[in-house]
């Protein structure tokens, strides 16, 4: 039934058509009827016509838009110079559960692309269940990519039963950018005019207090409102800090230290008390904040460093504050896959690797631009790099990187995430207890524990 | 659906007056076979995309298939003792119903009100029709967009009303007890166009010689419309009750993008339950048995509101 939608929701289209079915109605459908057919010929027909087309062909999936979708396409235009015989067929699709779907179904489908953009947090839930082919490690050193080009802990994590399913792209950590214009006039700049080293849960709030007294609004900003990652990607980040382990394991029921786990609820509850940042504001509404100088100071994806960029040049950034004793930030990684493929070309395969390694050894720098801290360890070393500003300044967040439990119901983009916001929604809007926002996601948990895994 | 009702005059009219019958039966015959022939494409379509997945999804319903091709073992009616046993199912039907309600009335209610202001002259008709009728042609795509901006809460049209003449902002999709309220708002602009229309429709077929007659019984404004004007349109509002209660308990589109279920739940329908179950949890096989049950509640209701008309007859 679901699959029997008329033109909206509330749209009742379909009486339309049937109250008045005419001879013409019955031509009109006959006619699309047969405009689909000519349609499905079409688009295969465009398939074909590209593949035979200047070279072979790579199709790459990604999820990359504005800003990081245009360094991503001239990335690929450069790779496709360097080999003149490959031509990339790009495909961007929009950020979110949705594209994992479309993916998860192109590989089951067994004509997915030959590569496609994934995060690794995803990669529990996919690798083991058959949707990706494993990396050639020999094609790959052939290409000068080994593993000592990475930090252990990401390749640990691209990593499955011993085999490289994800060649990481890049780390993108969730940190702090802050306005050097108010957080200097609120005292809170070292001799070098960076930000002061904050180590406690007190002192950041009282750094947000400060600049809250020279904006006249609040000190910072946080969107998370009808956000399905934002409080997620706050509170898994800071609960790495507080030291404390978890047990996440499927059948069972899960373990956190609630302890812990209150704690930090409770201190972003005292973030969002409507001084030091907002209690009730989502994404774009922080983003506007931060960029009119409404708040000085942004808890946020490096990923919007060109936003910032645009309307505070000399934005700074710096890796999450350790404030609860352990150094931890939460991050995520975009990595390139090899979607399953049922009939694989060993042509496509080999351009495949070749643009990959020319994107990833020589675009690093490319990506970089655009905040993210490139996974290639050894772009981090060149010149180009240290110019990087604010990057080099938080590139340090990437040696302490959490990420999400490695659990296949977990990730970016996952109903796991949205859950856990949803979870602490009313917490962090001031309505319930952190205790009660815990024990929520604690049975949400025990709730997808207890699901079988569908992969 | 189109399909269902075959063109009256197409039909072959086998009580066709004096005209001499064919002597045998092969050009009948013919004919028949014509008939089928033209309805072909409609016994296709119906049977690929009507037919075929409402039985494939029977049986996936029974079985754990997921969306990445694997487990596709049957398991009996697992998955259906899963939907009773899951909270998520009812709290998200009831959502549903209550998002029901709070479409319904309105729609209906503002149509017909819409409807009897421009029939009872308003200057510039044709204007009337078009505003009352023009955001039903928008996309949903094109309303959220809108309405996003417009619920706001720093910087939003809605908000900013409100902050004008003193009023404390609300939270149109962030607070648990307004959201699916806004969800409603936004589901009645963009729909009440076509019940305003349907209900005009009726209003110009009322013979006017009723209202002539009233007036010079000495009948009011106010008379004539609870006596003749709402009596005369009760046909059409049944019409519109049940093609309104049909598109709401299937919502989807507006919350999907306003809202995506949240705040904490509050606005997942379910449809959005169903979805979020079988293509972001991959669980094909148990989004099926939650269509399905969903699916028997609807029928249960159908068939409970059909027996007192039947009665009626």
């Amino acid at each position: 039934m679901t699959a029997r939608r008329g033109r909206g929701p509330t749209g009742p289209a379909p009486h339309e058509a049937r109250a008045r079915l005419s001879r013409r109605g019955f031509l009109q459908t006959a006619l699309v009827g047969a405009g689909a057919v000519a349609l499905g010929g079409a688009v295969s027909g465009c398939a074909g016509s590209a593949s035979a087309g200047g070279g072979t062909t790579v199709r790459i999936w990604d999820l990359f838009s504005g800003a990081d979708g245009e360094r991503m396409q001239s990335m690929q235009a450069a790779a496709t110079q360097a080999h003149p015989d490959v031509s990339i067929e790009s495909v961007t699709l929009a950020w979110g559960s949705a594209y994992y779907t479309k993916l998860a179904m192109a590989s089951s489908g067994g004509r997915p692309p030959e590569a496609a953009v994934m995060h690794m947090s995803r990669l529990a839930g996919y690798a083991p269940g058959g949707l990706l082919e494993p990396f050639d490690l020999d094609a790959l050193a052939a290409l000068g990519i080994r593993e000592e080009h990475f930090a252990p802990a990401v390749w640990e994590r691209a990593t499955h039963d011993g085999q490289l399913f994800a060649l990481p792209l890049d780390t993108h950590p969730f940190i702090n950018f802050y306005s050097p214009e108010i957080a200097g006039a609120a005292d809170l700049l070292d001799a070098d005019g960076k930000f002061t080293a904050i180590s406690s849960p007190d002192a950041f709030l009282d750094a947000g207090r400060a600049m809250a007294e020279v904006t006249g609004a609040t000190g910072m900003a946080f969107g998370h409102l009808l956000d399905t990652a934002q409080a997620w990607r706050l509170f898994w980040g800071l609960y790495a800090q507080t030291g404390a382990g978890f047990e996440l394991t499927p059948g069972r029921s899960a373990e956190l230290d609630e302890q812990a786990a209150v704690e930090v609820v409770e201190f972003v509850q005292a973030m969002l008390d409507g001084t030091v940042a907002p209690p009730k504001q989502d994404y774009p509404g922080a983003i506007a904040s931060f960029v009119t100088g409404r708040s000085g100071l942004i808890v946020s994806g490096e990923w919007e460093l060109p936003a910032y960029q645009d309307a505070i040049p000399d934005v700074g950034g710096m890796p999450f504050p350790t404030l609860f004793g352990t150094p931890a930030n939460y991050a995520d990684s975009h990595a390139f896959v090899l979607p399953r493929q049922e009939f694989a070309d060993p042509a496509r395969r080999d351009a495949t690797y070749r643009v990959l390694a020319e994107i990833l050894t020589q675009g690093s720098l490319t990506w970089a631009g655009a905040g993210h801290i490139p996974a290639y360890q050894p772009v981090l070393d060149e010149p180009g790099y240290a110019e990087l500003s604010p990057q080099k300044d938080y590139a340090a967040a990437g040696d302490v990187v959490v990420l999400d439990p490695p659990v296949w119901f977990a990730g970016a983009g996952s109903d796991f995430q949205a859950r856990m916001c949803d979870a602490m929604s009313g917490a962090l809007q001031g309505r319930t207890k952190a205790t009660a926002a815990v024990e929520g996601m604690l049975r949400e948990m025990d709730d997808f524990l207890a699901t079988p895994n569908p992969a | 659906m189109t399909v269902s009702s075959i063109p009256r005059e197409t039909r072959p009219q086998t009580g066709a007056p004096a005209a001499p019958r064919p002597r045998a039966g092969s050009t009948l015959r013919s004919r028949d076979r014509s008939g089928y022939l033209f309805v072909a494409p409609f016994a296709v379509a119906a049977a690929l995309f009507l037919a075929w997945p409402t039985l494939s999804g029977l049986w996936t319903s029974l079985t754990n298939r997921s969306l990445t091709g694997s487990g596709n073992e049957f398991i009996g009616f697992a998955n259906y003792a899963e939907a009773f046993s899951d909270p998520q199912v009812w709290q998200t039907l009831w959502q549903t119903a209550m998002f029901t309600v709070a479409s319904t009335v309105p729609l209906v209610l503002v149509g017909l009100v819409m409807a009897l202001l421009v029939q009872t002259g308003l200057p510039g008709q044709w204007l009337w029709r078009t505003s009352f009728f023009a955001s039903y042609l928008l996309p949903v795509a094109v309303v959220t967009a809108i309405f996003a901006w417009a619920f706001q809460p720093d910087i939003g049209l809605f908000n900013t009303w409100l902050g004008n003449i003193g009023i404390a902002p609300v939270g149109w999709l962030t607070d648990e007890g307004v959201a699916m309220l806004s969800v409603a708002l936004v589901t009645v602009w963009w729909t009440v166009g076509f019940n305003f229309l349907l209900y005009l429709a009726a209003l110009q077929g009322i013979p006017s010689t009723l209202y002539e007659a009233a007036t010079i019984d000495g009948a009011g404004g106010w008379r004539r419309l609870f006596s003749i004007t709402l009596p005369q349109l009760r046909n059409v509002t049944g019409v519109v009750v049940v093609l309104q209660l049909l598109a709401s308990v299937k919502v989807f589109d507006q919350i999907y993008l306003l809202t995506a279920g949240g705040p904490d739940g509050s606005t997942r329908s379910i449809l959005e339950y169903i979805y979020d179950t079988g293509f972001t949890n991959y669980r094909l096989g148990y989004a099926s048995a939650i269509s399905y049950v969903f699916f028997a509640i609807i029928l249960i209701f159908t068939l409970v509101r059909l027996l007192p008309t039947r009665k009626e007859r």
